[in-house]
C-alpha cells in the first residue's frame, strides 16, 4: 500500500481501437476509467484479466490523461493474447513507473533521435513531448530503421514530423521492397547526411539491442560524449518497484532507475546490450 | 556548373580542410551528372576517380552472377564513394547506380594522390577520412549481418 493504494491494482481502462502497424505490432488506444498521467519514457505495466501483463511505454503523448495509446509487438504468450483483442474489451493499467526523458534538460539544445524496429513506441510519445516544447529546442531529428517497409511503424508520422519547423524525419529499411523509394541500410547509414552541433546536442537511442548498441557506437564516433546520450532500456521490467530483481542490470533497476539512462551511467555495466 | 569553396565547405568529408586545400580538391575535380538508373561505375571496373555525392540518391551493391545485383544500401548527400580509385589495384568492389538524378563531385584519383604525397597535412586528412569511411562500412555491414543472424 501506498498512501492508502494498492500499488499493484491496476486501473480499468476500455480497449477503443486497435491499429494494426506492422504484421507482428499494433497499437491500443485506451481509455482509462481514471485520469491518468505519465511522463515521456516511463513505463506502464499492461494486462489482461487472467491472462498476465507485460511492460510497455506508451506511445501517445504525455500531454493528454484521458486517452492512451501502447503499441504492442506480438512476441510471447500475452502479447498474442493481446493481439487477439477486440475494440469494447477491457484491460488494466499499472503504473507510471521508473525515470523518462528528461525533456527539460534538452531545452536550448539540438536533439538527434535514433530509432529501430518496435523502438519507435517510447520516440513517438517523446516526439509528441518535444513538439509541445519545440519553442524551446533548436531541432529534432529522427531517424528511423527497420528491416522492412511492411515493418516500419506509425506510417504517417514521417510526413507529419517533416511538416513540423524545426523537425526532420528520416527513413531506412534493411531490405527495400518495390517503390520504397527512401534510403537502404541499417539505420547507422542515416547519420551520414545529418549535420549536428555536437557541443549544443543529446541524442536518444531506443530499439532493438543490437541497434542501440552500434547506434550507440556510432554516435561516440560522431563526437557524443557519454552524458549527451539518452538510452531507452526496455529489459524484463515486471514489479515496476525495483523489489523483484528481474530487470536488474548491473547495479540498476531498471523499472526504477530507468528505463532511460545515459550512457555514462551505464557504460561499466556488464552486458547491457544484451 | 562549377564547383564552388561553398559547396566542399557543406561536406562533411572536408571539415577542417584549410581554404588553400580546399581551392586545391577543386582544381582536380569536376561535377558529373548522372539520370536515374544510370550506372556510375560496375564492381570490378578500373576507377580513376573518387567521388562525392552533392546532389540526389545512389544506390551502392554487389553482383554474385551477371545480371544479379544485390542492393546493400543508399549512398546518401555528402557521403564519399569509390575510394578504390586512391588505393591500388584501383578495381571498384561494388557498383554504383543512381536513383535519383545525381551530381557528384569526381575527384581525379591520380592528382589526389600526388597532393596526398606532397602535403603531409592534407594527406593525413584524406587518408583519415578514407579510412573512416571504410570503417563505418564495414561496422555498418557487421550491424546488418547480426541483423540477418537474429532473424
Amino acid at each position: 500500500m501506498l498512501n492508502g493504494k494498492n500499488i499493484y491494482k491496476p486501473i480499468k481502462a476500455r480497449l477503443t481501437e486497435v491499429i494494426d502497424e506492422s504484421p507482428l505490432i499494433k497499437t491500443f488506444v485506451l481509455i482509462p476509467e481514471e485520469e491518468f498521467r505519465f511522463g515521456t519514457g516511463q513505463f506502464i505495466e499492461l494486462s489482461v484479466d487472467g491472462i498476465g501483463e507485460a511492460p510497455f511505454t506508451p506511445s501517445s503523448s504525455p500531454q493528454v490523461s484521458d486517452k492512451l495509446e501502447v503499441t504492442v509487438m506480438k512476441t510471447g504468450y500475452v502479447t498474442e493474447i493481446m493481439h487477439n483483442l477486440k475494440p469494447g474489451a477491457f484491460m488494466g493499467i499499472r503504473g507510471p513507473y521508473g525515470r523518462g526523458y528528461p525533456v527539460e534538460k534538452f531545452f536550448g539544445k539540438e536533439v538527434l533521435i535514433l530509432g529501430g524496429g518496435c523502438g519507435l513506441a517510447p520516440i513517438r510519445s517523446l516526439l509528441y513531448a518535444l513538439e509541445y516544447v519545440k519553442d524551446n529546442l533548436e531541432k529534432v531529428i529522427l531517424c528511423y530503421g527497420s528491416k522492412t517497409p511492411s515493418d516500419c511503424i506509425y506510417k504517417p508520422l514521417f510526413s507529419r514530423l517533416n511538416s513540423i519547423d524545426k523537425f526532420e524525419a528520416y527513413r531506412t529499411v534493411d531490405k527495400a521492397e518495390e517503390g520504397w523509394d527512401e534510403s537502404v541500410g541499417v539505420v547507422t547509414t542515416l547519420l551520414n547526411k545529418v549535420r549536428m552541433n555536437l557541443k549544443n546536442s543529446v541524442a536518444v537511442v531506443c530499439g532493438p539491442p543490437i541497434m542501440m548498441k552500434f547506434g550507440t557506437i556510432r554516435l561516440i564516433e560522431m563526437g557524443y560524449k557519454d552524458e549527451q546520450i539518452y538510452l531507452s532500456m526496455e529489459k524484463n521490467m515486471s514489479c515496476g518497484l525495483g523489489k523483484c530483481g528481474h530487470c536488474m542490470m548491473g547495479e540498476f533497476f531498471v523499472c526504477k532507475d530507468g528505463p532511460v539512462f545515459t550512457y555514462a551511467e551505464l557504460k561499466n555495466t556488464p552486458d547491457i546490450w544484451k | 556548373m562549377k564547383l564552388t569553396l561553398n559547396d566542399l565547405k557543406e561536406i562533411r568529408f572536408f571539415d577542417d580542410y584549410s581554404e588553400k586545400q580546399l581551392k586545391t580538391i577543386i582544381s582536380m575535380s569536376s561535377i558529373k551528372e548522372f539520370k536515374v538508373k544510370e550506372i556510375l561505375f560496375e564492381q570490378y571496373d578500373e576507377l580513376s576517380e573518387m567521388y562525392i555525392l552533392l546532389h540526389g540518391s545512389l544506390s551502392l551493391g554487389i553482383s554474385l552472377a551477371q545480371e544479379k545485383r544485390i542492393h546493400l544500401g543508399t549512398i546518401e548527400e555528402g557521403q564519399m564513394f569509390s575510394w578504390s580509385a586512391v588505393f591500388e589495384p584501383f578495381i571498384s568492389t561494388a557498383w554504383v547506380m543512381a536513383i535519383t538524378p545525381a551530381k557528384v563531385i569526381a575527384i581525379d584519383a591520380k592528382k589526389l594522390n600526388k597532393e596526398i604525397e606532397r602535403d603531409c597535412d592534407f594527406g593525413l586528412k584524406t587518408m583519415s577520412r578514407i579510412a573512416q569511411t571504410i570503417s563505418h562500412r564495414l561496422s555498418d555491414t557487421r550491424f546488418q549481418l547480426m541483423n540477418q543472424m537474429m532473424l
